[in-house]
C-alpha cells in the first residue's frame, strides 16, 4: 500500500448538477514502476477517473492518494502543483500549444514545476539538452525540432507530447487514448516507445485505450466498466 | 508564474491578424481622444499667449469675440471699420498710456496684411509680457516698406531686400493684386508663436497709398497713380479696423470701456481681451466636450471589439487550456493568461495611439501654424492627458477581466477533458 | 448570470472612460448647457448679485483679528470706501419730497450723484492690510490656461450689463501662482495684503491692488 503510486479507496463521485454518481469503485491501485492498461468505453467513468487522479476534482467520499499523499488534504492550488510535479499527461490529440515552439512545448512542465525542472537538469547540461535527449530517444530527428507545431504529423505531435509528459522524470505517466488518432501501423511503434521510456525512468504508466490489440502488451489489464459500479448500472439500464 | 507574460504575448501574436484589427481600433480611438485633448489645450494656450498687456481692443460695435478673432488673430469674418478721428481721440484720453491702430483687409499669398504704425513695435507684447524683436533688418520707415513675420519668411523663403506684391482682400479665391506698387522687405520679426508670425506688416500710410486709385474694392479703370507719386497725396487713413489700448492703470478699464461705449460721436465698443476669450472658450467648450464624449465612446467600442474577439476565440482554445491545466496551470493562471492578453493588446494599442498622434502632429503642425498661428508641440503627454490615458488603460484592464473570468469558469468545468 | 457579468464589465469599463472624460473636460461646464454669454447668467448668479458675507462685517470697520484663516481677516466691500465719504452728498440741500415730478433738478442731481460715485476716492488707511474678500473675477492675463492677473469686483455682470463699479470697489489682483479653472465672472475668495496704488493721473489715487497668495472658489453654502 505504501508503495502504491496511485491508490483510490471507496470512491463515490458525482459531477455537480448530476443526481447519480458517475464513478463508484472500491479500490484502484497502481504500483510504482507498474504499467497498467485501462479499458473503458465512453460512459465508463474514464474522464472522472482521470480527473480524480489528476486532482482536478475531489470525490465526495473515499480517498485518493498519489505517491502516498492524500489529495483531499491539499488545497486546489497545491493539487495543481502536485499534479505537474509527479504526473505527466498525454491526450488523444491537440496535445500541443500551437503558438509555442516544439521545445517550449516539451519544457512546459518545467516552467510550472521546480521539482520537474531540477530533475530535468539532472538529465542534461541544461533544460534544452534534456529536451533534446528525450526527443531523440522518442525517434524525433533534430531537423524536426525547429518546425512549427502545425507542420508536424499526428504521430510526430504525439511523440512530442510524450516527451513533454516524460521531461523531468515524473513518477507517473497517464496516457488517455494516445494512439487512437494514429494510423494502425504506427500505434504499436508508439506504444513501444512509451513503455521503453517509462521503464527507463522508472515511472508508472496508466494507459487508457479501447484498442484491445494493444492490451496484449501489458501485464495488468483493468476494465473500468467492471470495477465501476455506476457504469454497470448504466449499461444495464 | 511570471512566464505567463511571454505566454500571453505569444498567444496574442499567434492571432495577430484578428487582434491586429482591434489593436488598430484602440490605437486610432486613443489617438483621437488624446488629440482632441492636446489640441484643445494648445489652441487655448496659443490664443491666450497671443496678446499680453493690452487692456482694451476698441472697434466698431460688433460681437466682442468676432472683433478679437479678427483684429488679434486675423481669422474669421471682417468687422466694420471705425473712424480715424475716434482713434486719435482715444490716444488723447488721459487714462490711456498707449494705443496701436490696426487695419486689415489685404493679404499676400494667403497671409494677412496688417497696416499699423511704429507704436506696434514699441508697445505690442505677447506671451509673458515679451516685446517684439527683429530677427533681421529694421522696421518700415518709407511708404512701400514692409516687415514680415517669421512664419511668412520661412514658408515663402523671403529675405530682407526681397520685393513682394500685396493682394486685395483675404481668402483663397483669385484676388486682384496691387501689382503696380510692390513692397520691399526691410525686416523680419523673430518667431513669437503667435499670429504675428504669419502677418505681413505695412504702414497705415502704405495701406492708403495702395488704395489711392481704387474705389469700392477694385481699381478704377483708366486712373493710375504711380508708386512714386503717392507721397503727393494725403496718406492719413480715414478708417481703421481696431485700436489696441494700454491704460496707465489697469483697474480703470471699466471706466474707459464705459466712456467709449457711451460716446455718441461713433458707435464703438471696447472689449477686454481676457473676458472675450473666456466667452469664446465657453462657447467652444460645449463642442469640445461633445467631441471628447464621442471619442470616449469610440474607445469603448474598440474595447468591446477586443473583448469580443478574445471571447470568441475561447471556444477553440479549450483543448489548449486543458493541456495547460495538465502541466500544472491553476484556474487562476488561466484567468491571468486571458486577462494579460487583453491588457497587452490594450497597452500596445494605447502606445501605438500616442505614436500615431505624435506623427500626426508632426505632419499637421506646420499647416496649423501657417493657417492659425497656433503651434502644436508633439511632446510627450502632459499631466491631464496622462490621466486620460491611464483611465483608458484601466478601462481596458477591467474589460480584459471578462474573457479571463470566462476562461476561468470554463477551465474549472472542463478540467483535463473538455467536452466539446 | 454570465451575461450579466459581461454586460456589467463593459458598462464598468464605459463608466471608467466616462469618468476620465469628466476629469478632462472643460471644468464647471455642464455638457448640455446652451452657449450663453459669459456675463448674462451662469446659472447661479444673476446680474447685480452680491456675494453673501457676514452682515456684521459691514457695520464694523476693519480690525485686525485673531480669527479666520491665519491672519487674513475677511472684510466687506464697503470697508474699501473711505469712512467719511457720503454717497448722498450731491443730494444735500435738495429736498426730494418737495420737488415736482419731472423737475429737472432731480435728474441733474442724480447725474451728479452718479459722477460723484464713479469718482469716489479710495481709503488710504487700507494700505498694507491683510484681507480676505470674496468677489467676481474679470480675467486680464493668463499664463497658458491658468489665470495670473485679474480684477475682482463686488457684483456679477460688472463689465457688460450694469454700470461698472467705482475705483474703490475694484481690486487689481496679481495671483502669486497662476490659478487654473477660473473664468470671468467666477466667484472666488482672495487672500492677500492690500496695497493702495498712487498714480499721477488726474484721477488722484488710482486704486487698490494686491498680490494674492491664495485664490479659491467661492462656494455658496445656501444653494448647496
Amino acid at each position: 500500500m505504501s508503495n502504491a503510486a496511485i491508490a483510490l479507496r471507496d470512491i463515490s463521485f458525482t459531477w455537480p448538477g448530476q443526481h447519480t454518481p458517475t464513478l463508484a469503485l472500491e479500490h484502484f491501485d497502481v504500483q510504482a514502476r507498474e504499467q497498467v492498461f485501462v479499458s473503458g468505453p465512453s460512459g465508463s467513468g474514464k474522464s472522472t477517473l482521470l480527473a480524480l487522479i489528476g486532482g482536478i476534482n475531489t470525490a465526495q467520499s473515499g480517498s485518493v492518494a498519489i505517491l502516498g499523499q492524500p489529495l483531499d488534504t491539499l488545497a486546489a492550488a497545491k493539487r495543481d502543483r502536485f499534479r505537474v510535479d509527479h504526473i505527466g499527461f498525454i491526450f488523444q490529440q491537440f496535445n500541443l500549444i500551437p503558438y509555442l515552439s516544439i521545445l517550449d512545448n516539451v519544457l512546459l512542465p518545467c516552467r510550472f514545476s521546480a521539482y520537474r525542472r531540477e530533475r530535468a537538469l539532472a538529465q542534461g547540461a541544461d533544460l534544452l539538452a534534456a529536451a533534446h535527449a528525450l526527443l531523440r530517444s522518442l525517434d524525433l530527428a533534430p531537423a524536426l525540432w525547429t518546425r512549427a507545431v502545425t507542420q508536424l504529423s499526428i504521430g510526430q505531435q504525439q511523440r512530442v507530447a510524450a516527451a513533454r509528459a516524460l521531461i523531468g522524470r515524473p513518477e507517473i505517466v497517464v496516457a488517455d487514448e494516445p494512439t487512437s488518432a494514429l494510423d494502425s501501423d504506427r500505434q504499436q511503434g508508439f506504444l513501444d516507445l512509451i513503455q521503453h521510456e517509462c521503464e527507463q525512468t522508472g515511472a508508472s504508466l496508466v494507459f487508457v485505450s479501447h484498442d484491445q490489440r494493444l492490451a496484449q502488451r501489458f501485464d495488468r489489464r483493468i476494465a473500468l466498466n467492471e470495477i465501476n459500479r455506476c457504469a454497470h448500472a448504466e449499461e444495464n439500464a | 508564474m511570471s512566464f505567463l507574460f511571454p505566454l500571453a504575448a505569444k498567444s496574442a501574436w499567434n492571432r495577430r491578424y484578428t487582434l491586429g484589427l482591434m489593436l488598430l481600433a484602440i490605437a486610432l480611438s486613443s489617438a483621437m481622444l488624446l488629440g482632441i485633448e492636446r489640441v484643445r489645450h494648445e489652441v487655448r494656450d496659443g490664443f491666450t499667449q497671443s496678446v499680453s498687456g493690452t487692456d482694451l481692443v476698441v472697434g466698431a460695435r460688433t460681437s466682442p469675440v468676432q472683433l478679437m478673432l479678427y483684429a488679434i488673430f486675423r481669422i474669421g469674418g471682417a468687422t466694420n471699420n471705425m473712424g480715424w478721428d475716434s482713434a486719435l481721440k482715444l490716444a488723447k484720453n488721459p487714462a490711456v498710456a498707449w494705443t496701436i491702430p490696426l487695419s486689415l483687409g489685404d493679404s499676400h499669398r494667403g497671409f494677412p496684411v496688417l497696416a499699423t504704425n511704429f507704436d506696434y513695435f514699441r508697445h505690442f507684447h505677447y506671451g509673458d509680457g515679451q516685446a517684439l524683436q527683429m530677427a533681421e533688418g529694421r522696421e518700415f520707415a518709407d511708404v512701400f516698406e514692409t516687415v514680415i513675420g517669421a512664419e511668412v519668411a520661412q514658408r515663402l523663403h523671403y529675405r530682407v531686400g526681397d520685393h513682394i506684391v500685396l493682394s486685395h482682400g483675404m481668402g483663397s479665391m483669385h484676388l486682384t493684386d496691387h501689382a503696380d506698387k510692390p513692397f520691399v522687405i526691410t525686416g523680419i520679426l523673430a518667431r513669437t508663436g503667435t499670429p504675428v508670425d504669419r502677418t505681413v506688416h505695412i504702414g497705415l500710410d502704405a495701406m492708403e497709398a495702395i488704395h489711392l486709385d481704387w474705389e469700392g474694392g477694385a481699381p478704377m479703370p483708366g486712373l493710375t497713380i504711380k508708386a512714386a507719386q503717392v507721397k503727393k497725396f494725403n496718406l492719413t487713413p480715414k478708417t481703421i479696423t481696431a485700436v489696441l489700448v494700454g491704460l496707465k492703470n489697469r483697474a480703470a478699464v471699466f471706466g474707459v470701456q464705459r466712456d467709449i461705449g457711451d460716446d455718441s460721436s461713433e458707435p464703438l465698443m471696447a472689449v477686454l481681451p481676457g473676458v472675450a476669450l473666456d466667452e469664446l472658450w465657453q462657447v467652444v467648450g460645449v463642442g469640445e466636450n461633445a467631441l471628447l464624449v464621442v471619442s470616449g465612446m469610440v474607445v469603448i467600442v474598440g474595447l468591446a471589439g477586443l473583448v469580443s474577439a478574445i471571447l470568441a476565440s475561447l471556444g477553440e482554445r479549450r483543448r489548449e487550456l486543458a493541456v495547460l491545466r495538465s502541466v500544472g496551470a491553476r484556474p487562476f493562471d488561466i484567468f491571468l493568461l486571458l486577462a494579460l492578453e487583453g491588457l497587452a493588446v490594450m497597452l500596445a494599442g494605447v502606445i501605438l495611439g500616442v505614436i500615431l498622434l505624435t506623427l500626426a502632429l508632426l505632419a499637421l503642425g506646420p499647416f496649423l501654424s501657417a493657417q492659425f498661428g497656433v503651434t502644436l508641440h508633439p511632446a510627450l503627454p502632459a499631466a491631464g492627458e496622462l490621466t486620460l490615458l491611464l483611465w483608458t488603460i484601466l478601462a481596458g484592464f477591467v474589460a480584459s477581466l471578462l474573457p479571463g473570468l470566462r476562461a476561468y469558469r470554463l477551465s474549472l468545468a472542463d478540467g483535463l477533458t473538455p467536452r466539446l | 448570470m454570465k451575461s450579466i457579468t459581461w454586460i456589467s464589465g463593459i458598462i464598468g469599463a464605459g463608466l471608467l472612460v466616462g469618468y476620465s472624460l469628466r476629469l478632462a473636460a472643460t471644468p464647471a461646464m455642464p455638457v448640455t448647457a446652451p452657449p450663453a454669454a459669459v456675463s448674462a447668467d451662469n446659472g447661479q448668479y444673476k446680474v447685480g448679485d452680491h456675494l453673501q458675507q457676514n452682515p456684521d462685517l459691514v457695520a464694523t470697520p476693519y480690525k485686525p483679528s485673531v480669527n479666520s484663516d491665519a491672519s487674513y481677516k475677511e472684510i466687506a466691500w464697503e470697508s474699501l470706501i473711505p469712512k467719511d465719504w457720503d454717497a448722498m452728498k450731491p443730494f444735500k440741500g435738495l429736498k426730494l419730497d418737495k420737488l415736482q415730478d419731472d423737475d429737472p433738478r432731480a435728474e441733474e442731481a442724480l447725474w451728479k450723484a452718479k459722477q460723484y460715485w464713479k469718482n469716489a476716492p479710495i481709503d488710504p488707511s487700507m494700505d498694507g492690510k491683510a484681507i480676505r474678500i470674496p468677489g467676481f473675477v474679470v480675467s486680464l492675463e493668463r499664463e497658458g490656461e491658468a489665470l495670473k492677473e485679474f480684477l475682482l469686483v463686488p457684483y456679477f455682470g460688472a463689465c457688460i450689463h450694469v454700470p461698472p463699479p467705482p475705483a474703490n470697489q475694484i481690486i487689481h489682483v496679481h495671483s502669486a501662482k497662476a490659478v487654473k479653472d477660473i473664468r470671468t465672472m467666477d466667484a472666488v475668495w482672495i487672500n492677500g495684503v492690500l496695497k493702495v496704488d498712487h498714480s499721477d493721473t488726474l484721477m488722484g489715487s488710482a486704486g487698490y491692488s494686491m498680490t494674492s497668495i491664495k485664490v479659491e472658489p467661492y462656494l455658496d453654502k445656501s444653494t448647496q
